[in-house]
């Protein structure tokens, strides 16, 4: 067979990793066009990876394995399964777009390997089954990601690439600690050295050593998503990244975050995530809130999606820690779901950004009678991140508060006010910048051809997804059903059972 | 840790004394100073001149690698006396010894260890921070970087 | 006693077997050392350096291949002392023999370059280099307390001349003078120590004293502890661990940068080696002494390397520092003091010389192609570099990134193999500690490579620099002029490529291909 996912976690990678020893003296769209293409290869493997995908199936798919560093018990281990599908297309639709989208004109060489590098952490990092090959390439973002945004970012890049990757740098070392403490435990149990997830996931722990490493875990887990209150890096660095770069910042790595949690919190530590799922349930709606509200305060336009990226990751922690079977598949959706409009919103603030050089709301105003087009694209995608009927944000916004609902109902309370004032801020926002009469009348072109081939891929996800969702349940729900019969006692088990609205 | 205590103590201890009879001697001891007192040889010559005086470096290069060899001589008595105890194995080893020592002096004799007398230099030095360095190889390469 | 009454009775003296096979690597280094000498002093040449160097780099691959057969014996038929019992054969000493062999010829490629026509003293430079090399061979088989300080000694004496090479520099003086008296100090130290030590378990010999202490608890051991202590001053000064780390920036910025990456990496794992082989083997059976003193400071030398490293403005200032931080990581190994833990100390012993040495080669290229005399290569003066030196550029980046504990290189599987071991002995909050030192330090070399590549030119990025104090390093933000972004054609000499090629290719192929160094190093045990 084909081997899918290695052609897509290397052939970013090798690329990237040779395109640092090309010379750089090559104009700038040589670099842009071998680097679009490469990740287009990749999305083209990726779809056929997707058609390739058995639906009904709950474990592992395409799975392989190379015995990698024996004596320390590390594999090379790939495998996809309905958690991770649609998270890896989610990656390789976006690179592209925030490649071609892109306007880096300095040293474009280097830029598009970072990118390259960064995709194949990305997809790598979804990809590997192994808790080890996980770390690795969890830390293997960083690296791409700081030099992207410190070197091709904003005014204050460097601060924000530092703040950036210390906050994460430190969560991941609770995390490296917690997972070789894990596999320790499981050595001394099983007499067996081993950082596969599957073996690890059924280790014998006492419910303290538990609760330790799944909050270890979940720090990493939370800064990165980011999570209330570990938030405080991701404004100054999507506000400071280059549009590439804070596309894939809010569209695929914060999804790596919540993906950890999913994956790693739940399958290795059940007990735990139940018996500690109230922590992060309430840091999950406090976020939700506190977002909104500061969104619906902040008049500067990325600072703003910071927030409301804050308040829906919440959203979807949320629908994780409802431990349902709606709330879960609710949650993996919305993973999906926010990635694409939270790509979409930053392209479009990349488009402003280029013709006005500034993305305050005060300083916007009246782009509507402008830019018409540009108008009715940002209307659809922000009607997106709002959550209205039809569109992909309104599907998982809406399972994740139905399941949550159903076990954890006052949280789902509280969390239902995040649709509300998301609403507040998004209309206020886009009134502003679009509705509100332009003093000046200065000129404002309308987007290029060019620009809207950019977008409309998006919007047709926006609109498909929100169409018919059950093409992606259907591959998410074995999985995910799987995860959660896992982490549920037999007892409890058989009710939630009969909460399974679909 | 427990038993580092008295370390720690020591410690203190140590350096109580030092400070102490530093502030004792400031604070008790007499002082009074004449310029006869504080002239160096207190003993009735009065110097003339400075009595730390410049040797030529060399001076102390043939003194080491004179040490050098006395050091040799030193070993071999031992194993002079002991010459037929320690057989073959032991005059091999002296062997081995001698010829190092030997190397060691046929790189000084290759270098110019021994001439004495001013050096000549070909070509005068410019850098002000190298003039007084470097007595082993200047003299047989000669040219130096300027 | 015996031997004196042997020679007052004149009866045949029986000599030990001394094996000369396995003592071949450290014969065949002096050898060539000798060898050098005598050809300079012959031949009067001085100026083609290329055969000296070419006789060290043979040397040092002998030495290197030579070890590794020694190390396939060892394998087969176990460990064994040789030379009276003084000098041990093991997995252990086989490691750090490779790893000094690999070591020296690192140095002499990369002194090739250009140490020797700045000090028109190649040939010296080379039979200094084997020498010390010899020394450290010693230290890392000495079965003997006596015969590690000779080790030590010969090390560090050719060491003090090594580092005030380039004596015309006012600064390479000032850090040979203070790395000989501190130098001095610690050889004293180290002396005292091992008299209390003689004193309280009657023998020099490391096995005898290990039996002895197995044996016998004493009641009053206040004389063994203080020896004991003594000798860690003494190792724990080589090694640069806190608090016996102040000369380190000084001489490390001081001495001539390759002999900076000899230190770092050569000198530093002899100093290590004495020290696993003295704590974990000898004195085994007292540790419950010393790790509590061992636990503090391997955390004050991560945190201290650490957070020193990020005010620093000189190059190799910063490097030193760093390299305090690594050497946290290396003692934490000790700590723990399991087999595999030792191990483990190796594994990132043989990646932090193999880094270091490429990284302090690349400062000293750059620093030459810049025009600097050594140690005056401010981190400021890096920025832009990846423009004017590509490839010199790319291969500190990695190196660094290396160090720094990236995925896939060398660096993090040290990083990662210490780790598991400090949390498989159950000490969690000292691997957050670590783990929070990398964190400080990666900070650092993402920054530094970071300004390699930031651009100088004359538009927004001086603006924008100067509103930066996170990038601007501390450093005042210069505006310079156009033509220094122009690329330079650089010529890097071909040994000083290959040197940082080999310590590229292993950074990367060894943490790509891994299992072949963490298994040699994971049976790289100790004659027991």
């Amino acid at each position: 067979m084909f081997p899918y996912l290695e052609v897509l976690v290397f052939l970013p990678a090798i690329a990237g990793v040779l395109l640092f020893f090309f010379p750089s003296e090559f104009p700038a769209r040589y670099y842009r066009r071998l680097g679009l293409s490469l990740s287009l290869a990749e999305l083209v493997v990726a779809v056929v990876m997707l058609l390739k995908f058995k639906t009904g199936v709950a474990g592992y798919q395409m799975t392989s394995s190379y015995r990698w560093i024996p004596s320390f018990g590390i594999s090379w281990s790939l495998g996809v399964d309905g958690i991770s599908l649609f998270l890896v297309i989610l990656s390789v639709v976006l690179f592209p777009i925030a490649i071609f989208g892109s306007k880096e004109t300095r040293d474009p060489k280097s830029f598009i390997a970072w990118m390259l590098v960064l995709e194949a952490a990305c997809v790598g990092s979804f990809l590997v089954t192994d808790l080890f090959d996980f770390f690795l390439m969890f830390e293997l973002t960083l690296i791409p990601t700081y030099f992207l945004m410190a070197n091709w970012g904003f005014s204050l890049g460097g601060r924000a690439a530092v703040k950036f990757f210390v906050y994460t740098f430190l969560g991941s070392a609770f995390l490296l600690v917690g997972i070789l403490a894990l596999v320790f435990i499981h050595e001394a149990s099983t007499g067996q050295l081993t950082f596969s997830i599957s073996a690890l996931a059924h280790t014998q722990m006492s419910s303290t050593a538990g609760r330790l490493l799944f909050l270890a875990f979940s720090v990493a887990f939370l800064i990165k998503a980011p999570v209330f209150p570990f938030h405080t890096w991701s404004p100054d660095a999507y506000s400071q990244s280059p549009i590439s770069t804070a596309i894939v910042l809010g569209g695929v790595m914060a999804k790596l975050g919540t993906y950890g949690i999913l994956r790693f919190d739940f399958q290795l530590f059940p007990q735990a995530s139940r018996s500690l799922g109230w922590l992060i349930l309430t840091l999950a709606v406090v976020g939700i809130g506190y977002g909104a509200i500061t969104a619906a305060g902040e008049s500067h336009l990325s600072r703003l999606v910071a927030y409301s990226s804050l308040s829906h990751m919440g959203f979807i922690v949320l629908g994780l820690f409802a431990f349902t079977t709606i709330g879960l598949s609710g949650a993996v959706l919305q993973m999906f779901n926010h990635g694409i409009y939270t790509a979409a919103l930053f392209l479009l603030l990349g488009m402003i950004y280029s013709r006005r050089n500034t993305l305050d709301t005060s300083k916007l105003a009246g782009l509507q009678s402008k830019a018409p087009v540009m108008a009715g694209i940002f209307t659809v995608v922000m009607l997106a991140s709002i959550g209205v009927p039809g569109l992909n944000g309104f599907i998982g916004e809406f399972m994740i508060l139905l399941g949550a609902f159903v076990s954890h109902r006052w949280w789902a309370v509280v969390g239902v006010s995040g649709v509300i004032l998301s609403a507040i801020y998004m209309l206020w926002a886009y009134q502003k910048v679009f509705h509100r009469k332009d003093p000046e009348q200065r000129g404002f072109k309308d987007l290029s051809v060019a620009e809207v081939a950019t977008l409309v891929p998006l919007v047709i996800l926006i609109v498909g997804v929100g169409l018919f969702p059950s093409l992606l349940l259907n591959r998410i729900n074995p999985s995910v059903h799987k995860v959660l019969s896992e982490a549920t006692p037999a007892s409890s088990y058989q009710s939630s059972l009969g909460k399974v609205g679909r | 840790m427990a038993q580092y205590l008295p370390v720690l103590v020591m410690a203190v201890l140590a350096t109580l004394f030092a400070a102490g009879s530093f502030v004792a001697s400031a604070i008790f001891a007499p002082k009074r100073p004449t310029k006869a007192k504080g002239a160096p040889y207190e003993c009735g010559i009065v110097p003339r001149n400075a009595a730390a005086e410049r040797f030529p470096v060399r001076f102390y290069l043939v003194a080491m690698i004179f040490i050098v060899f006395d050091i040799e001589i030193v070993f071999l008595y031992p194993w002079a006396a002991d010459f037929r105890q320690l057989a073959a194995f032991g005059f091999a080893e002296v062997v081995v010894f001698a010829v190092i020592v030997f190397a060691s002096f046929v790189y000084l004799i290759g270098n110019g260890a021994l001439n004495w007398g001013p050096q000549k230099r070909v070509e005068p030095q410019v850098d002000l921070d190298v003039s007084n360095e470097d007595s082993l190889g200047s003299s047989s390469s000669g040219v130096r970087a300027a | 006693m015996n031997l004196v009454a042997t020679v007052l009775s004149g009866a045949p003296i029986q000599f030990p077997s001394i094996s000369y096979s396995s003592i071949l690597p450290e014969v065949v280094f002096v050898g060539a050392a000798v060898l050098s000498m005598l050809l300079v002093a012959v031949l009067g040449q001085r100026d083609q350096t290329y055969g000296y160097t070419g006789l060290g780099v043979a040397a040092a691959l002998f030495g290197g291949i030579w070890s590794y057969h020694l190390s396939q014996n060892v394998n087969a038929r176990g460990a064994y002392a040789v030379v009276g019992g003084s000098l041990a054969v093991d997995g252990f000493s086989t490691f750090f023999m490779i790893l000094t062999s690999v070591g020296v010829l690192i140095t002499l490629l990369l002194a090739e370059a250009y140490l020797y026509k700045v000090s028109h003293r190649g040939p010296e430079f080379v039979a200094l280099t084997l020498l010390s090399a010899t020394g450290a061979m010693l230290m890392e088989s000495a079965y003997d307390l006596l015969v590690l300080f000779i080790g030590l000694e010969i090390l560090s004496i050719s060491l003090y001349v090594m580092v005030s090479y380039t004596t015309s520099r006012r600064v390479s003086k000032e850090s040979a003078f203070k790395y000989f008296i501190l130098g001095g100090f610690a050889s004293a130290l180290f002396l005292y120590g091992l008299a209390l030590v003689y004193g309280s378990t009657g023998s020099t010999n490391l096995g005898n004293i290990a039996a002895f202490l197995s044996k016998n608890t004493l009641t009053s051991n206040g004389v063994l502890l203080a020896g004991m202590v003594l000798i860690l001053g003494g190792l724990g000064f080589k090694v640069a661990v806190v608090p016996f780390q102040f000369w380190t920036p000084d001489v490390y910025q001081g001495a001539p940068t390759s002999v900076t990456g000899f230190m770092s990496g050569v000198v530093k794992a002899a100093g290590f080696a004495a020290l696993l082989r003295v704590f974990y083997f000898a004195f085994n059976t007292l540790r419950a002494d010393w790790q509590p003193v061992l636990e503090i400071v391997a955390i004050l030398t991560l945190l201290v390397g650490a957070v020193l490293a990020v005010v620093q403005s000189d190059a190799k200032r910063t490097l030193a520092y760093s390299s305090i931080n690594h050497a946290g990581f290396i003692l934490l190994g000790l700590y723990v003091a399991s087999a595999a833990s030792i191990g483990d100390s190796l594994y990132y012993l043989f990646a932090y010389t193999v880094m270091s040495s490429g990284t302090f080669g690349a400062i000293s290229m750059i620093a030459h192609l810049e025009g600097r005399t050594e140690g005056t290569l401010s981190l400021a003066d890096l920025r832009g570099i990846g423009r004017k030196y590509p490839k010199i550029a790319l291969t500190l980046a990695i190196l660094l990134l290396a160090q720094a504990g990236a995925p896939f290189t060398i660096g993090f599987l040290a990083k990662f193999s210490v780790l598991s071991s400090v949390v498989e002995a159950h000490h969690y909050v000292i691997a957050v500690i670590a783990m929070v030192s990398v964190v400080i330090a990666a900070v650092l070399y993402l920054r530094v490579t970071l300004s390699m590549y930031t651009p100088l030119t004359k538009d927004a990025e001086i603006d924008r620099v100067s509103t930066d104090p996170e990038i601007s390093l501390g450093a005042v933000a210069v505006r310079v002029d156009e033509d220094t972004d122009l690329k330079v054609d650089a010529k890097v000499p071909v040994a000083a490529g290959l040197a940082m090629g080999l310590s590229v290719a292993m950074t990367v192929g060894f943490g790509l291909y891994a299992s072949p160094l963490v298994q040699f190093a994971s049976k790289a045990f100790l004659l027991r």
